[in-house]
């Protein structure tokens, strides 16, 4: 073992092997997460009660000016452009999160089969998560192109569906278009995931359930699932709060256009301050979207806390 | 440890010899050539032609062109790369510094509180961008911080940060306990006992936490453009400055797009196993 390779010299005495020594250094562990938290605080929580602050002043172009309580948070619940991006928000997780899921266990009950070249392939199907989303905007900003794109010429408009245009320039459809990119990012995440977490189950009950001559079907509906249940919780949830703040791809391909068609709480939150220059507005709805989180956020930990025990 | 996701699994008792399936491996291979070929179509975009880029029917074989580099050069892209590797690189640093004790305290040490700073920790993590880009606008802005390479490093810790330390933390509470008592039994101090023997057991599960951060890094678009400027572009950021006025000026942003893939697929690549559990704060060990 490494801790035989050089103690220091006349130290035997000084540190008694017993577990009281847990006991007398109870501000060593503060000390050892002092760093983090404090940049946390500077970095994180600082910005965050600043950003409060703002969102109950009357604040533009930079400039705070009176106090003005909750009139803010007031004007925001009263703009249809909030309303929609909620809505946005709800129909993009509601469509995108549930397919990724039921692909992502499709795909990885396939990979959990005796698959050639897997060493190579897991990698490869890890790309489209792994590469910047803004890259991923770009990619099929070049496959859906009007007209010239890979797959605007060579499929869709062979159904004569989208000639010469984009799907990402219509009203209808750019909505869907941006759920089809973010399924095509995320759905190897999630199988992935998933498969990893099917290599980890106990085999026990897989062989006891051989014995009694269960068919797979059985086997993955009374023994996977359920096994795999708390974990598919916490990955979909994380996937849900991930998808909640999308922002990078809807910036490259629509930037929430036509209109207002594709405009999620965070490209909304960024043209308030970015385009309106009414940061007022958008610290209050800044803070609507961080409450949100910090619900979702909860509920993942005590989830994974109680029922993965892994944290 | 725990029993219900890394059961250790024995040695396969029952299949001694694997056969594999060629229709489930078709099936994935399939599965793998339908999710890659749009990435595949841009890196070709990056050395088609202006002539044929637009083409109908699309153009397959065709000249490879460096006129796309070309112009990239000449317009000084090459320093939007160096700005990437310098603000990643050495967030990541500050991260490990920073993260590194974090992680293991959080592991192994049930201190009073320790919930509800964990918490504090992820829920950093998790607030979009959006939410914090505005406060430190304003403070950027006040403190003359805007377009700096300290301003990108300060502000990447708040995702990355809290990131490391929950994902070091799930590597930390792999290692068994008696190590280090062991080690105290030994005569090192605490620190001696943290510094010389667990760290160096801690060094893969380190490297492909901080290799993630680099990449998450990397991959970020929304502080890099709202918080940087002339001096400070990322390479994400180049992307929407090439649509320009006279026209969008694909080969180029294909390019790009090329360029900010490759370390990703070599981190894949190196790093599967580990990608996973990162992936997921820890909550899947890969």
């Amino acid at each position: 073992m490494t801790a035989t390779d050089t103690p220091p010299a006349g130290a035997a005495s000084a540190s008694p092997p017993r577990l009281a020594h847990h006991r007398e250094s109870r501000w060593y562990p503060y000390a050892l997460i002092a760093p983090t938290m404090i940049t946390l605080t500077v970095v994180a929580l600082i910005p965050f009660l600043y950003m409060g602050y703002i969102s109950l002043h009357e604040a533009r172009y930079g400039q705070l000016r009176d106090f003005i309580w909750f009139q803010n948070f007031a004007t925001l619940l009263a703009d249809p452009r909030f309303w929609n991006s909620m809505w946005v928000a709800l129909v993009f997780v509601c469509i995108a999160v549930p397919i990724e899921f039921m692909l992502g266990l499709i795909g990885a009950l396939l990979l959990s089969q005796k698959i050639r070249f897997r060493n190579v392939l897991i990698p490869l199907l890890f790309i489209p998560s792994m590469m910047a989303p803004i890259i991923v905007g770009l990619v099929w900003k070049t496959m859906l192109a009007g007209s010239w794109g890979f797959v605007s010429y060579n499929i869709l408009e062979n159904f004569g569906i989208l000639k010469e245009t984009s799907i990402f320039a219509s009203p209808d459809l750019a909505l869907y278009g941006i759920i089809f990119v973010d399924i095509w990012e995320w759905t190897p995440f999630m199988m992935l995931t998933f498969f990893a977490g099917m290599q980890a189950l106990p085999v026990n009950p897989y062989w006891a359930a051989a014995v009694d001559g269960a068919n797979p079907v059985q086997i993955f509906f009374k023994l996977t699932l359920p096994m795999l249940a708390p974990l598919l919780f916490v990955i979909g949830l994380l996937r849900l709060i991930d998808a909640f703040k999308v922002y990078d791809t809807i910036f490259i391909l629509t930037n929430g256009g036509p209109g207002t068609a594709t405009e999620s709480p965070s490209v909304l939150g960024y043209k308030y301050t970015f385009d309106f220059w009414n940061i007022g507005q958008s610290s209050a709805l800044a803070v609507v979207i961080w409450l949100i989180f910090f619900i979702f956020c909860n509920i993942f930990y005590q989830v994974a806390k109680k029922r993965l025990n892994v944290f | 440890m725990n029993a219900t996701v890394t059961a250790p699994l024995p040695a396969p008792k029952t299949k001694p010899k694997r056969r594999y399936s060629p229709t489930f491996t078709l099936l994935v291979i399939c599965y793998a050539i339908l999710i890659l070929f749009p990435v595949f179509w841009m890196w070709l975009l990056a050395f088609k032609p202006e002539t044929v880029m637009f083409a109908r029917p699309t153009v397959w074989l065709f000249e490879p062109t460096l006129d796309h580099f070309r112009y990239l050069i000449d317009n000084g892209f090459h320093h939007y790369l160096i700005n990437s590797i310098i603000v990643s690189g050495l967030s990541t640093l500050l991260v490990i510094v920073l993260g590194t004790p974090a992680a293991y305290a959080f592991a192994r040490y049930k201190m009073k509180g320790r919930d509800d700073l964990f918490l504090f920790v992820l829920a950093t993590r998790m607030a979009p961008p959006v939410c914090l880009v505005i406060p430190f606008y304003l403070i950027y802005s006040k403190l003359g911080m805007l377009d700096t390479y300290a301003g990108l490093v300060i502000v990447y810790l708040t995702f990355n940060l809290s990131f490391y330390v929950w994902v070091l933390s799930s590597f930390c509470r792999d290692l068994p306990l008696e190590l280090e008592e062991a080690a105290m039994t030994d005569g090192y101090s605490r620190l001696g006992a943290f510094l010389k023997v667990l760290l160096p057991l801690l060094r893969p599960g380190i490297t492909a936490t901080a290799v993630l951060c680099f990449i998450f890094a990397w991959n970020e678009f929304m502080y890099a453009f709202l918080l940087g400027g002339q001096n400070v572009k990322t390479l994400p950021v180049a992307i929407p400055s090439l649509i320009t006025t006279q026209g969008v000026r694909w080969g180029e942003m294909a390019i790009i797009g090329m360029v900010g893939t490759i370390p990703v697929m070599i981190v894949v690549f190196v790093l599967q196993r580990h990608i996973v559990r990162g992936l997921t704060m820890g909550a899947v060990k890969g």
